[in-house]
């Protein structure tokens, strides 16, 4: 594996058109990645994901779409600050390729720029990962949860 | 800060010749640039350099054993950037498996409606 990308591949059983939807649009993307999304997936929109309470350790970071072509590829830039614009060297490109595989769909995911944008990176994603872990974990006991946060309020 | 730039470990780890020395020293225990260059299909000097790298990012530990230098594995270090490296990779393990369970669960509602040019099975 080169270091400086990830990627990964996934087989699902949905048609291209629907993985498409789910990767790409704002309300579906929610559902498996930020707690916001505000962009509209156009070619060169500019928006926000957000994870997270900002004012408890959450963050935004800016979301620019590159390429919409349904329903083969979606791309973006993100990482950069809300009010910058996305270059090389201040955020991560994901790309997602789709491809008819019999009834479903091969979902492949690449994501550049941590040699370009540094180790800190990294870093940041771990919070972010140990942010949706949490919450994979804490969302069956919600209740509970949610009586935890009342008493810290 | 007195820790190496972080971007400079990245990169220093992103080479495959220089995984491959890691791997060595970590199966094998310290080494010298000789030593490991008689396990890798370059010369002493190129191995002289990875380690060179590995060694300014911190990665290494070095000490004099005759005219050469011995290395071993700083395994704070390069457990640090393991975990690092891993973490990036799973969380997106995470997010995949949350797409695929969402697009099926989208495509069971809707059903397979035909597309324009989708086959038809017989049931």
């Amino acid at each position: 594996m080169d270091l400086g990308s990830i990627e990964r591949e996934i087989y699902v059983d949905a048609t291209p058109e629907v993985v498409f939807e789910v990767v790409s649009s704002p309300e579906h993307i929610t559902g498996w990645w930020p707690d916001e999304a505000r962009y509209v997936a156009r070619p060169g929109s500019s928006g926000e994901i957000v994870f997270g309470d900002p004012a408890a350790g959450g963050g935004a970071t800016g979301f620019s779409v590159l390429e919409v072509y349904p329903p083969t590829t979606f791309s973006f830039r993100w990482t950069q600050a809300v009010d910058e614009e996305a270059t090389e060297g201040n955020s991560l490109l994901v790309t997602f390729s789709l491809t008819p595989a019999g009834e479903g769909t091969l979902l492949r995911m690449v994501e550049t720029g941590f040699r370009e944008r540094g180790w800190e990176q990294a870093v940041l994603e771990q919070q972010y990962r140990e942010h949706v872990a949490g919450w994979d974990h804490f969302l069956p006991r919600l209740p509970d949860y949610a009586a935890t946060l009342g008493a810290r309020a | 800060m007195t820790q190496p730039v972080d971007d400079d470990l990245w990169s220093a780890v992103g080479d495959p010749m220089r995984r491959r020395l890691l791997d060595l020293l970590l199966a094998e225990g310290p080494g010298t640039a000789t030593s490991l260059s008689e396990r890798v299909p370059v010369t002493r000097q190129a191995v002289s350099k990875h380690l060179g790298v590995l060694d300014r990012v911190g990665l290494l530990r070095v000490e004099a054993a005759g005219r050469e230098r011995r290395y071993r594995v700083d395994e704070a270090q390069l457990g640090r950037a393991v975990a690092q490296l891993n973490a990036v990779g799973a969380a997106w393990d995470g997010r995949l498996q949350r797409i695929k369970r969402i697009a099926e669960a989208v495509q069971r509602e809707r059903g397979r409606q035909a597309g324009p040019d989708e086959r038809r099975t017989k049931e």
